[in-house]
C-alpha cells in the first residue's frame, strides 16, 4: 500500500509541484491545505502517513500547525518545506516536532530522500 | 523535472500575489500601524520568491529576496512604515511584475531591476541599524551571506573544540563528532536533527558549539557532544546518519570517518487515483473555445428546431425538444463557469488612482463597492481600459485641487466611488465623483461651433451631453482642461461598452460632481433577441431592452418637442421609425405595425417595424461597421438559416 500524504502550502504552484514529485514516486496525495488551520483540520480528518508543511502560511503558520498536530498526534510525521534563510524557523519547527526539512527550490531527489528519512 | 508545465501556474499565481501586494501596500499606507498588511506582504513576496527560485528565475528570485528582506526587517518592528518605504515597495512590486512577465517570456536573464536592489538593501540596512537588538547588527556587519569564519571572535572557534571537550571529560558517555555535508542547505537545522536522533539513543550532554548557536552564520557544520547510550559504535553512527546530509560521524575517534552516503530508493509506484478535490484552474482560452462551440451548437439547435416544426408530433420533434433543453443547460453551465467577480479587474485601480492623484497633487478618497458582482470574463476583460480611462478623467478633470475644493466649501479630499451592482438582468458599473461637474456651457459652445448640435439647442441635457462627448475626436481636439471636461476618449468607452450590448449614461451637476453608469449584460456571447422585419430585411433587437410590444397604429398619437410620440399609460414616448431611419425602400408597409417599447436606463422609445418574426438566441460576432454605416448597430450574427443579420444598438435608439 502506498503512503498517504497531506500537502500544506499556500501557493498552488508549490502544492502542485510537491504533489507531482510525490505522486510520481508512488505516494498518494490525499489532501491539500493552504493555511495552518486547514492543515490541522485535514490532519485530524485524514491521518496521513506524511505531511509536507510550508512555514509561511496565512491563518496560523506552519510552525504553529506542527505544534498543534504533534500535540494531538505525537507520532505525526511532518516534513518542513522551507526557503533559504529560514534556519531559525526550521529549528523552531524541529523543536515543535517536525521530523525533517527540505529547502526550496526543490530538487525531487532531495525531497524524496527527506521523505524516506521521515518515514524511516 | 520539466518545469514548462508549471510556467503557466507560476505566471497566474505570481500575478495574483503581486496584485495582493499592491492592495496591501495601499492599505498599509492608509493605516501605517497595521501589522496585518505587512504580514500579508511578507507572505506574498515570500511565496513569489520560492516559486521564482524553483522555476530557476534567479534574477527575479533575487529581487524578491531583497524585497522580502526589507519586509522582514519592517515586520520585526525594526523599521517604521514611512511614505518612502511604501514608495520603494510599490516600485519593487512594479519591477517584480515586469520580472514575472520577463521570466514567463523566457527572458529572466534580461530582467534588469535597475537601482532597486541597492535601494532595498540600503533600506533594510537602515532598518537593521535602528534595531533594538544591537547583536544582530554586529553580525550583519560582514558581507551578507559570507561565512564569518573561525576567526570571528563572537563565534566559537572549531580549532578550540578538543580543548573544550576535555572540559566535559568528567561527564559520562562517549565523545561523538558529527560533520554535516558542506553542500547541505541550512546546516544548523540539520545539526539539530542529528542531535535529536542522538537524543533518541540516550543522554546527550556537552554539545559544542552550543546548539543555540547552530543557526549563527559562522557555524561550519561540525559539532561534538557526549552521548551516554547502551549501543555499539556502528549503531550510533547509523542512527545519527539517518538525520540526513551527514558527511561523517565519529565515535571515540580523532580521525574523521567518511560515511557512505546512500540514496534511499523511492517506494514502488502504485496506481492509485489521488483523492484531490476542489477547484481546477482552466486556461481561459479553453473556456472561450467551449463558449464558441456552444454558440455554434445553439445556431445548429435553432436550425433543427425550425426543421422539426414541419413534423409535429414526430419522434424527431420530441428529440429536437430534448436536444434543445440539453443545449440550453450546457450553455448555462459554461456561462456560469465564465462568470468572474469584478474585483479581478477592479483590484488594480486603487493603485492607479493613488499614483495619479499624487502626480496631480489631488487628494482622493477612492472607494469600491460591489466587488463580488460577477460578469462574463470576456466582458470584464474589455472593461479594464474604459474604466481606467473614466477614473483617470475623474481624478484629472473631475476632482478639483485641494485649494479649489476648500474655496468652494468642500472637504479638501475628493471622493471617487467605483461600484458594481446587479440591476435586473444586467450589471451597472458606476464611477461617481464629487468634483466640479461638467461645464455644459463651454461644451455646448464648442458643439455649436463644430455643428454637432443645431443653434436651436440652448441647453445640453445629460443625454445630449453624452452624445456630444461621445463624438469621435470631440475632446481630443481640445484637451479638456480648458473646458473643465472629461471627454478624452469617451467615444472609445461608448464604443467598447455598446459593442457588448451595453449602454453608457452620464449625469453631471455643476459643483457637485459627475456620475458615469455603464450598463452591461451579464454575458455577451449569447444574446436573446427579437427578430423584426422591415420590408424584406430582418433586424435584431436585444430582448433585455424590450419592455413590451404594442400595436402602434392603434395608439393615441402625441407630440413631444416636435417629435412624433405615442401615449402609453399616461406616458409620452417618442417614436422611432426604423424603416425611415434605416432607409429601407422595398416591401409594402402594413396597415397595422407593431411597436417595440425600448427601455435603456430611464429613457424610452417606441421602435416601429413592419412585423415581428420571433425570438431567438444568437451568437454575437464582433462587428466592424463599414464606413458610412449609421451608428445604430452593436453587433452582427448568423441566423439559423445561415443568413447574416445586424443587431440594433438599443441605446442608440432611445
Amino acid at each position: 500500500m502506498s503512503h498517504t500524504v497531506l500537502v500544506c502550502d499556500d501557493a498552488i504552484f508549490m502544492r502542485t509541484m510537491i504533489s507531482d514529485i510525490l505522486t510520481q514516486a508512488g505516494f498518494e496525495v490525499v489532501g491539500e491545505a493552504e493555511t495552518g488551520v486547514q492543515a490541522v483540520e485535514k490532519y485530524r480528518q485524514l491521518k496521513p502517513d506524511l505531511v509536507t508543511m510550508d512555514i509561511v502560511m496565512p491563518d496560523m503558520g506552519g510552525i504553529d500547525a506542527v505544534r498543534e498536530i504533534c500535540r494531538e498526534s505525537p507520532e505525526a510525521k511532518i516534513l518542513m518545506c522551507s526557503a533559504m534563510g529560514q534556519q531559525a524557523l526550521v529549528v523552531e519547527a524541529i523543536q515543535a516536532g517536525a521530523k525533517d526539512f527540505v529547502v526550496k527550490p526543490f530538487q525531487p531527489s532531495r525531497v524524496l530522500e527527506a521523505v524516506q528519512r521521515v518515514l524511516g | 523535472m520539466d518545469l514548462n508545465k508549471y510556467a503557466a501556474l507560476f505566471l497566474a499565481e505570481s500575478r495574483e500575489h503581486l496584485t495582493t501586494c499592491n492592495r496591501l501596500l495601499l492599505d498599509w499606507e492608509r493605516e501605517p500601524g497595521s501589522t496585518e498588511a505587512v504580514a500579508g506582504l511578507f507572505r506574498a513576496i515570500h511565496s513569489l520568491k520560492g516559486m521564482a527560485a524553483t522555476m530557476g528565475y534567479g534574477r527575479l528570485a533575487d529581487l524578491a529576496h531583497r524585497t522580502e528582506h526589507l519586509l522582514d526587517a519592517i515586520r520585526g518592528g525594526r523599521a517604521p512604515a514611512g511614505a518612502a518605504v511604501v514608495d520603494l515597495l510599490l516600485k519593487s512590486v512594479d519591477a517584480l511584475e515586469r520580472g514575472v512577465d520577463d521570466a514567463a517570456a523566457g527572458a529572466d536573464a534580461g530582467f534588469d531591476p535597475g537601482e532597486l536592489p541597492a535601494a532595498l538593501e540600503a533600506a533594510a540596512a537602515a532598518a537593521t541599524v535602528q534595531a533594538p537588538k544591537p547583536a544582530r547588527a554586529a553580525k550583519g556587519s560582514g558581507k551578507k551571506g559570507a561565512k564569518a569564519g573561525p576567526s570571528t571572535p563572537s563565534e566559537p572557534a572549531p580549532a578550540a573544540l578538543p580543548v573544550q571537550v576535555t572540559d566535559f571529560a568528567d561527564e559520562a558517555g562517549r565523545v561523538v563528532r558529527v560533520e554535516i555535508r558542506s553542500d547541505a542547505p541550512l546546516p544548523g537545522a540539520r545539526a539539530h536533527l542529528a542531535l535529536r536522533r542522538a537524543e533518541q539513543l540516550g543522554k546527550v550532554t556537552g554539545v559544542m558549539p552550543p546548539a543555540t548557536s547552530f543557526d549563527a552564520q559562522g557555524f561550519d557544520g561540525r559539532f561534538t557532544f557526549r552521548l551516554d547510550a547502551p549501543f555499539g559504535e556502528s549503531h550510533i553512527v547509523r542512527a545519527i546518519e539517518a538525520a540526513g546530509e551527514i558527511a561523517s560521524v565519529a565515535v571515540d575517534a580523532d580521525t574523521v570517518q567518511t560515511a557512505e552516503w546512500r540514496i534511499p530508493t523511492a517506494a514502488a509506484p502504485v496506481t492509485t487515483a489521488s483523492a484531490r478535490s476542489g477547484q481546477v484552474r482552466v486556461d481561459r482560452r479553453r473556456l472561450d473555445a467551449l463558449m464558441s462551440q456552444v454558440g455554434e451548437l445553439v445556431v445548429a439547435r435553432n436550425r433543427l428546431l425550425e426543421l422539426v416544426q414541419h413534423e409535429p408530433g414526430s419522434e424527431l420533434e420530441a428529440l429536437g425538444a430534448r436536444i434543445s433543453r440539453l443545449v440550453s443547460d450546457l450553455q448555462a453551465e459554461i456561462i456560469e463557469a465564465r462568470m468572474t467577480p469584478v474585483w479581478q479587474v477592479f483590484d488594480r485601480f486603487p493603485r492607479a488612482v493613488r499614483d495619479l492623484a499624487r502626480q496631480l497633487g489631488k487628494q482622493v478618497r477612492f472607494e469600491m463597492e460591489g466587488e463580488g458582482i460577477e460578469l462574463d470574463r470576456a466582458i470584464l476583460d474589455e472593461l479594464g481600459d474604459p474604466l481606467l480611462h473614466l477614473l483617470r478623467n475623474a481624478v484629472d478633470h473631475g476632482l478639483e485641487s485641494p485649494a479649489e475644493r476648500l474655496a468652494h466649501g468642500k472637504q479638501s479630499e475628493g471622493r471617487l466611488v467605483l461600484s458594481a451592482a446587479r440591476e435586473r438582468s444586467s450589471v451597472a458599473i458606476r464611477i461617481q465623483d464629487d468634483g466640479r461637474g461638467i461645464d455644459r456651457r463651454s461644451i455646448l459652445a464648442k458643439a455649436h461651433r463644430e455643428g454637432i448640435v443645431g443653434p436651436e439647442v440652448e441647453l445640453l441635457t445629460d443625454d445630449l451631453l453624452l452624445k456630444v462627448l461621445g463624438r469621435p475626436g470631440f475632446s481630443t481636439a481640445e484637451r479638456v482642461s480648458s473646458v473643465s471636461g472629461r471627454g478624452v476618449g469617451i467615444d472609445v468607452v461608448l464604443t467598447r461598452v455598446r459593442a457588448h450590448g451595453g449602454a453608457v449614461e452620464i449625469a453631471s451637476t455643476p459643483g457637485s460632481g459627475t456620475t458615469f453608469t455603464l450598463r452591461l449584460p451579464l454575458t455577451l456571447a449569447i444574446l436573446r433577441v427579437l427578430t423584426a422585419r422591415i420590408g424584406t430585411e430582418r433586424y435584431l433587437l436585444p430582448l433585455s431592452y424590450v419592455a413590451e410590444t404594442v400595436d402602434f397604429d392603434t395608439q393615441p398619437a402625441a407630440e413631444v418637442k416636435g417629435r412624433e410620440a405615442i401615449v402609453l399609460r399616461d406616458r409620452v414616448i417618442p417614436t422611432v421609425h426604423l424603416r425611415a431611419l434605416l432607409g429601407v425602400m422595398g416591401g409594402e408597409v402594413p396597415a397595422r405595425r407593431p411597436g417595440l417599447v425600448l427601455e435603456v436606463g430611464d429613457r424610452r422609445s417606441v421602435v416601429v417595424v413592419d412585423a415581428l418574426v420571433g425570438q431567438q438566441e444568437v451568437v454575437v460576432e464582433p462587428f466592424d461597421a463599414p464606413r458610412g454605416t449609421p451608428p445604430l448597430f452593436s453587433g452582427a450574427t448568423i441566423l439559423a438559416d445561415g443568413t447574416p443579420a445586424l443587431i440594433l444598438d438599443a441605446a442608440a435608439l432611445v
